[in-house]
């Protein structure tokens, strides 16, 4: 590594994927101190009862606040929100990682499943978006 | 003196708690990965070692996005179990050594490793879900633990080679308290898995063996993996490995293995598990001014 700027620029060479570097912790604080918020009992059943009034009392993005309603975890993702701390929202609807995770693949939970069941996704080709590996 | 006996790697996927709490072990998709751990529970029950030093990862349960330390050290007395958005795991709380931990956060210090030290926390399933593989269904722990958190969630981790100097670290600690003490240090989490975006699912499992391959022996080559290349060749959550080399670098100059269990897929994840035992655990002396002073070390004693 020669400096800080090509150790962070590399981040964006890999496929589908986002590093969670210090612009997306910024980006994405408070979204993701909501989903912490779900770590407790009565938050769920309040954020449960009515999402969109449980989300109006965090100062997030409008577009965050939609995303969460959609529960669309790539867009999450690209507006600053940690797969950690969004696996606070989708434990609290009761789904798996599995169920959770095939969702951001374009894939559907049987056939995420099977892919996963037949050794998972092969590194080949999804290496490098400048190399092409 | 207390003295670090084995090194246990281990994966600690969430799911395998799931299945160890709700009598799900000997199910066709979990048992292949539960049969791993029965050569360990033995090995356990008959080594029964005093204290484990476990190193893993808080998964936003004890820390959010307030506080973010890189290295983290527990010197309570006991830690609770995290709920984690579905309820507590129902295992019992886990018992400290503050007496042992307070030592290795003063040694580590005075080596120069700046340490966050954590006198109350929960702890989530990247601590407890590898207790419960080793030891199995237990009404208390037979054994004090002292977690070390390491920040594998915001970037910048810390780089594998600074992971394995901190394992030396704690082998110097451990070795200067005077207590007669078997104490293991566990490097939790991995191997490839990526749990985030369109390349989800992604397991590389020629990649995760040459890791394993090269935890055993003399070889130091895994301290200079950079993160980009775990990035890349095993997705964005098998960063985690390297707390690994934290166990690693505590084994000292040479290791053999004594058990090695390797299980695709649990859930989304590439389940790997090693025992470790040290052959040369000797480590480089401490090149700090404070941790080669008697009289500082006094203090510490």
């Amino acid at each position: 590594m020669s400096d800080i700027h090509q150790y962070l620029a590399e981040f964006d060479d890999i496929p589908g994927t986002r590093v969670y570097t210090a612009a997306r912790a910024r980006q994405g604080y408070h979204l993701n101190q909501f989903a912490m918020s779900l770590m407790k009992e009565q938050n769920r059943k309040r954020f449960h009862a009515d999402e969109s009034a449980y989300l109006d009392e965090w100062p997030i993005t409008p577009e965050q606040k939609q995303a969460v309603l959609e529960r669309d975890y790539n867009r999450l993702l690209d507006l600053g929100g940690n797969i950690y701390f969004l696996a606070k929202v989708f434990s609290s609807d009761g789904l798996s990682f599995v169920q959770a995770v095939s969702t951001m693949t374009g894939m559907s939970v049987d056939d995420y499943q099977a892919m996963m069941n037949a050794g998972g996704r092969s590194p080949e080709g999804v290496r490098s978006i400048r190399d092409g590996n | 003196m207390a003295r670090i006996t084995h090194g246990i790697a281990c994966s600690h996927i969430p799911v395998l708690g799931y299945a160890f709490d709700h009598g799900k072990e000997g199910e066709d998709y979990f048992r292949p990965a539960f049969e791993g751990f029965e050569w360990t529970r033995k090995f356990m029950k008959e080594e029964k070692p005093d204290v484990i030093v476990l190193v893993y990862n808080d998964h936003a349960s004890a820390f959010d996005m307030k506080i973010i330390p890189t290295f983290a050290i527990g010197c309570g007395e006991s830690y609770p179990p995290a709920d984690e958005g579905f309820g507590a795991r129902p295992v019992p709380p886990v018992e400290g050594h503050a007496d042992l931990a307070w030592h290795i956060a003063q040694s580590l210090i005075l080596d120069e490793f700046d340490m966050t030290i954590i006198n109350e926390m929960k702890v989530d399933h990247g601590l407890t879900v590898p207790l419960s593989m080793m030891y199995g269904h237990v009404d208390t722990w037979p054994v004090k633990v002292i977690p070390l958190a390491v920040n594998v969630v915001t970037y910048p981790p810390p780089s594998g080679n600074r992971c394995w100097a901190l394992g030396e670290a704690i082998a110097r600690a451990v070795s200067s308290f005077g207590e007669d003490l078997k104490v293991q240090v566990w490097g939790t989490g991995g191997m490839s898995h990526q749990l985030q975006g369109p390349r989800a699912g992604l397991i590389n499992t020629e990649w995760d063996n040459m890791f394993l391959d090269r935890l055993i022996g003399d070889s130091q080559d895994l301290r200079q993996i950079p993160h980009i290349e775990y990035l890349r060749e095993t997705g964005s959550e098998g960063i985690e490995m390297v707390m690994w080399l934290i166990m690693r670098g505590a084994l000292g100059r040479s290791t053999r293995a004594l058990h090695r269990h390797y299980h695709v897929p649990v859930s989304n994840t590439a389940l790997g598990h090693l025992v470790l035992e040290p052959v040369d655990g000797s480590v480089p002396p401490s090149p700090t001014l404070e941790q080669s002073n008697a009289a500082a070390q006094t203090l510490v004693a």
